[in-house]
């Protein structure tokens, strides 16, 4: 008898915590639950406002996916610091990249918290890609500081949605490929992808665009995240390649790689996209790097070294800052009234004009409405040119063009 | 103490064999729930878990039925499939999570954009299932040389090759990558039952429960079957049912195809419901948790599959950083207070525990406060209502890096401290271990739950392994010398 | 398909010496899997991680002694301060985790400490995560002691010891390659000739057996897993000084091959583990240089399953006679 009395007890016991967890756990009010969280619902904004980031944080891609966090919550730090009737929380979503099961309860999750008015992220096209139903169905809108594959734009079927402070592949692609040939007239030409969906293309729309103008391209490929040591793919690449593109993320394994290639004498220069622009990690002498062309000494970055940088600027993350203002000012706006529903959010994003003065990554951030050219609904339009540095002899990054 | 049990037997130790008796008689919810699973008949259990499971949508809003409620029973269906392999063949696969990863790309490639095929599922789902089982079949063929370790390295080998193919290799077929290379295959058509497209989560959810109660039964009969007896022979002692004249072989490759039928359903289940799929959802975390499932619900009993399911996803969930952090801290609060009540005896050594937190927190923030204002001058992250209280009892310096790692690290050694010690000491040390955790819960783990959420996870695991090796529903062994 | 490159012998040369460095790095950390699993027949998971905490003790121990731009001692004394404190700091740990995780679940299933081993492992990983974050920390070897590491002019580790068919073969290599041997021949020796040596070899036989003959088998399983884990930090330096970036993640990764090393080259044997580390660094070697990244891979899985099949013990291993 005392057994079962135990079992009941032990169990009315398990599903009262269960209850609480979950009355707790979707949104912030504990009461009763209620689909109130959608596209429409009406919300009172109060003095705390919520803004959602969704990074890997943990797992595989950690290192960049806490460098996205840690500029948005410093975004959120300004803010606070300058404001004096509203402030911004950050509520995360570990996304987890490669894992894609992982970013889409985060994006159930977050369409679901009816606090939520927008969020940062997620990082990885293809969590982009599982992410668009659920936050569509919730109306959330979703700027990504890193998601570059094109045709999350250009397909059109993100439009109002999805919206990204970072150049898309084509845009990148093009204009390191000319570089390549046009201005350092290479003729011999490694592209090395590192097997995920950011670089394979990139590297797919480089290769082609450089043959076309006649380099001779060799393509390999190398998994980025688990390989340790690249002396293979060294030895792979003759003595007598002039460059190698290496359009990857993880800025230490481009340093690796450039220096085992350094150490067994060969002297191809290494070119970097815009994921490698890491001041801190990749410094090879006489490599290349490309880049939007960011205000490297705006006091901004400065005092992210100072602070929650530690010692490093972690630039990969700065786009994700320039997100978290976009989606902030919006909210904003929409907040001014006293209250705002998902849809005035995401139409105040569309209509983002923030000044170059004001904008981090160094020219006006508008998005484009209508597909044109190589640019879809949600793209910058930016200046064309994405600027192309060198790093000197003693590791500095100098902008060239 | 059953009839019977008074008549002495022979060769048998009485002493030895009645441990699980005297275990019994101790009490404590672990025994109170192994009573009953002992007690209650399974048509009893099953029906429980389906009206519990039913309630779900009715009061949990779509983030956490998807969170916690799909992703469970995927889980569970994932777990039940393992189970036959390891719980009742006693096979070690750890390639499992590629037949998990066949099964939904297969499933995407017949019913997506990827090549215009989109047959509906009551072609496609029992399509995919045959050939995973029969992929299954494949893999097992390496059995017949392989022992214990060495199976479970070739199926690990499989695993991961199955991965670097489907991101890496990605072969050109009918012009077009077959698997997607790093991108995968998206736009996966929902499964539909006969033409009725399942689409939203509630949709999803009762089907998944449906096709979960269905593996139940089935297992159930199965596993009470006359292949289900030689399976369990098999798992005991493979050299005995093969004197026995057991085809060990065949159904070794049996367990095989059947836990494979089973990933290959999961992965159809899956792919629909995430609509997109790619290479990293099959990687090696996910063997690892459907083990751990496995395991921790205790190997070959099928309700412990599910309770494990349950244990498994529902904590990891509860720790998930995109819960309200002053909510997660009601709730760690809340998950150490009860642990407390659950497992120190007598009531007033529980008091003196609590008295002695609650003194030595305001006291020793009171003292710190005191030497030094900025040791204690740090903010309380998202306070909330507690924020007041919180900040005059834990101590918080502000920058306090260096001094939540050194907290971590000896709440860590605390932690191990008092596993071995016993009586009166243990309670004293209870007492800063305690207040530690809060502090370092404070100063460390709201501020990267995701991190702090694997951690304690990983603690988790070992302490649940530690506390009952034989998972929670399995039946202890002894071993008589 | 990448065509393989056309055979020269300097690239095979080339890709041997790094394959047997590698190798080696593997082989240490599957000497640890094979000399638990003998005595405990334990698939130890968190010994990956293990090797992860050595490279980051000598990662400590190199800031603390001025950082790797501009180091407070010699470099020779450096290194092996550094080899020195990680050694010592995970055969510690490794006792620890023994004592903590495993010492309960010795009369278990063999699967439970399988998990306990996996939740020792997801802990030690985060913990590190927790308190040294996600970036990556450098060993900067390549200008490590050098002159002038701002102008990043390489420091004596990447200098040619000597050239063998014209490839060069760095200080750092032969460290690493004569580290290893010196470390692989006290095993064997320790093994062979001392007490302990015996008590372990009769402890992996029977240890009930072994315990009645009043060996105390607990001291020898904490002995086994701290050489081990001794043996994990070494090859956690070593990692660092041959490829510099260490990271949080990085036992996961090299603990898989370490178990894959083990199990190939006969689970259980201690000259096996080794012999298994270098087939396993071979092939990556061999594959990586002959068909590039997209077969490679596969190409490793597909050499050691042949493997296995061919010797379903492993290499070295014994065919396990089972008395009926």
């Amino acid at each position: 008898m005392r057994k079962a009395l135990t079992a009941a007890l032990t169990a009315l016991a398990a599903l009262a915590t269960l209850a609480v967890a979950a009355g707790t756990a979707g949104g912030s009010t504990a009461t009763a639950k209620s689909p109130t969280a959608s596209d429409t619902a009406m919300i009172t904004c109060g003095r705390t406002r919520t803004l959602g980031v969704a990074a890997p944080i943990t797992g595989a891609a950690a290192s960049i996916g806490t460098q996205q966090l840690r500029w948005a919550r410093y975004w959120v730090t300004r803010y606070n610091a300058r404001s004096r009737r509203t402030k911004f929380r950050v509520v995360q979503g570990d996304t987890q990249l490669p894992d894609t099961a992982q970013a889409i309860q985060v994006a159930e999750r977050f369409a679901s918290n009816s606090q939520m008015l927008g969020m940062v992220g997620p990082a990885g096209s293809q969590e982009v890609q599982v992410s668009t139903a659920p936050l569509r169905r919730g109306g959330i809108v979703n700027v990504s500081g890193s998601a570059t594959r094109t045709s999350l734009t250009t397909d059109s079927t993100r439009r109002g949605y999805f919206f990204r402070t970072v150049p898309n592949d084509d845009q990148q692609g093009p204009r390191v490929a000319n570089y390549i040939r046009g201005t350092l007239r290479h003729t011999r030409v490694a592209v090395v992808d590192a097997q995920n969906s950011y670089s394979t293309g990139l590297s797919d729309t480089v290769q082609s665009v450089l043959r076309s103008r006649g380099v001779t391209v060799q393509r390999e490929s190398v998994n980025e995240a688990d390989t340790t040591d690249f002396s293979s793919l060294v030895a792979r690449i003759p003595a007598n390649t002039q460059s190698v593109y290496i359009p990857w993320q993880l800025a230490p394994k481009a340093q690796l790689f450039g220096q085992q290639l350094r150490a067994a004498g060969k002297r191809a220069v290494l070119f970097g996209s815009d994921g490698l622009f890491d001041p801190d990690s990749f410094r090879i002498p006489g490599s290349f790097v490309s880049f939007f062309p960011i205000n490297l000494s705006s006091p901004v970055i400065r005092a992210y070294r100072r602070g929650p940088g530690r010692g490093k600027s972690e630039l990969f993350g700065l786009p994700s800052y320039a997100a978290a203002d976009v989606v902030g000012k919006a909210i904003d706006k929409a907040c001014a009234n006293g209250t705002a529903t998902r849809a005035e959010v995401r139409r105040f994003v569309n209509q983002t004009n923030i000044p170059k003065a004001q904008s981090l990554l160094g020219f006006r951030i508008k998005f484009v409405q209508r597909r044109q050219g190589v640019l879809g609904p949600g793209d910058m339009a930016t200046p064309a040119n994405f600027g192309i540095y060198r790093i000197n002899n003693r590791g500095a990054y100098v902008r060239v063009s | 103490m059953e009839a019977g049990e008074d008549r002495p037997r022979v060769g048998v130790d009485d002493w030895v064999a009645s441990v699980e008796t005297r275990k019994e008689r101790r009490g404590g919810f672990a025994a109170a729930g192994r009573w009953v699973d002992a007690h209650l008949p399974p048509w009893a259990r099953l029906a429980i878990f389906a009206a519990l499971a039913a309630t779900l949508p009715l009061w949990m809003d779509r983030g956490d039925l998807f969170a916690y409620g799909i992703f469970t029973l995927i889980y569970i269906m994932l777990g039940l499939g393992l189970n036959v392999v390891v719980g009742y063949a006693g096979l070690l696969d750890l390639g499992y999570v590629a037949l998990f990863g066949f099964g939904a790309y297969f499933y995407a490639l017949l019913s997506s954009e990827q090549y215009g095929i989109h047959w509906p599922s009551w072609i496609s789902i029992p399509l995919v299932v045959t050939s995973t089982a029969l992929l299954g079949l494949v893999l097992g063929i390496p059995s017949r040389r392989l022992l214990g370790d060495y199976l479970a390295i070739v199926t690990l080998f499989f695993g991961q090759a199955f991965v670097v193919f489907v991101n890496a290799a990605n072969p050109t077929v009918a012009g077009k990558g077959l698997t997607g290379g790093p991108n995968g295959i998206a736009d996966i058509d929902p499964n539909d039952i006969f033409g009725y497209e399942l689409i939203s989560r509630t949709q999803q959810y009762y089907f998944i429960l449906g096709v979960v109660l269905l593996i139940l039964i089935g297992l159930h009969f199965l596993s009470e079957s006359r292949t289900g007896r030689a399976w369990r022979a098999l798992r005991e002692d493979p050299l005995a049912a093969e004197a026995m004249s057991m085809p060990v072989n065949r159904l070794k490759l049996m367990a095989f195809a059947f836990g494979a039928a089973i990933a290959g359903l999961a992965g159809c289940i899956f792919a629909a419901v995430l609509t997109a799929v790619t290479s990293g959802n099959f990687g090696l975390p996910i063997l690892i948790t459907i083990y751990a499932v496995v395991i921790l619900g205790g190997i070959g009993s099928l309700t412990g599959v599910v309770i494990g399911a349950i244990v498994i996803n529902v904590s990891f969930q509860f720790l998930a950083p995109e819960n309200p952090q002053d909510n997660a801290r009601l709730l760690f609060y809340a998950v150490i207070v009860l642990l407390l009540v659950l497992g120190v005896r007598p009531w007033w050594r529980l008091s003196v525990v609590f008295a002695g937190v609650a003194a030595l927190g305001f006291v020793a923030n009171a003292v710190a406060g005191a030497i030094d204002s900025s040791w204690t001058s740090g903010a309380v992250v998202e306070g909330g209502r507690l924020a007041g209280v919180i900040s005059d009892w834990v101590i918080i310096p502000s920058g306090h890096d260096r001094f939540a790692n050194i907290a971590y690290i000896a709440l860590v050694v605390l932690v191990l401290t008092l596993t071995r010690v016993h009586g009166w000491w243990r309670t004293i040390v209870m007492i800063p271990t305690i207040y530690l955790a809060f502090v370092v819960w404070e100063t460390s783990f709201v501020e990267q739950p995701s991190v702090a959420r694997w951690i304690l996870f990983g603690a988790l695991l070992v302490f649940l392994m530690t506390v009952r090796p034989q998972g929670l529903l399995g039946t202890p062994r002894v071993e008589i010398v | 398909m990448d065509l393989p490159l056309a055979f020269n012998s300097e690239l095979f040369t080339q890709l041997l010496v790094n394959g047997l460095t590698l190798g080696s790095l593997y082989g240490l950390i599957a000497l640890g899997y094979s000399m638990v699993y003998g005595i405990l027949k334990l698939l130890n998971f968190a010994h990956g991680d293990v090797y992860m905490i050595g490279a980051f003790v000598g990662y400590g121990v190199l800031t603390l002694l001025g950082g790797p731009l501009s180091p407070n001692v010699a470099l020779a004394p450096l290194i092996v301060f550094m080899f020195l404190a990680a050694m010592l700091a995970c055969g510690a740990l490794g006792v620890v985790i023994e004592r903590f995780a495993y010492r309960p679940l010795r009369d278990a299933p063999r699967i439970a400490p399988l998990i306990s081993a996996l939740g020792v492992s997801f802990f030690l990983q985060n913990s590190a995560l927790l308190l040294f974050g996600a970036q990556f920390r450098s060993y900067d070897s390549f200008v490590l002691g050098s002159p002038n590491p701002e102008f990043f002019e390489p420091g004596p580790l990447t200098d040619a010891v000597f050239v063998v068919n014209g490839v060069n073969v760095q200080l750092i290599q032969v460290i690493v390659l004569a580290t290893t041997a010196v470390l692989m021949v006290a095993l064997t020796l320790l093994v062979a000739k001392t007490r302990i040596g015996k008590a372990m070899r009769a402890t992996s036989f029977d240890r009930e057996a072994a315990a009645m003959m009043g060996i105390d088998t607990d001291r020898v399983i904490a002995s086994t897993f701290f050489i081990g884990s001794v043996l994990a930090g070494a090859a956690g330096v070593m990692f660092g000084l041959l490829f510099s970036q260490v990271f949080h993640f990085m036992g996961f990764l090299a603990g898989l091959k370490g178990f894959t090393a083990a199990v190939v080259g006969g689970i259980g044997s201690i000259p096996g583990a080794m012999l298994g580390g270098l087939l396993v660094g071979l092939a990556e070697a061999f594959a990586g240089g002959y068909l590039g990244g997209r077969w490679a891979d596969l190409t490793v899985f597909g050499i050691l399953i042949l493997v296995l099949l061919i010797r379903p013990s492993g290499l070295l291993g014994t065919r396990a006679i089972q008395k009926v």
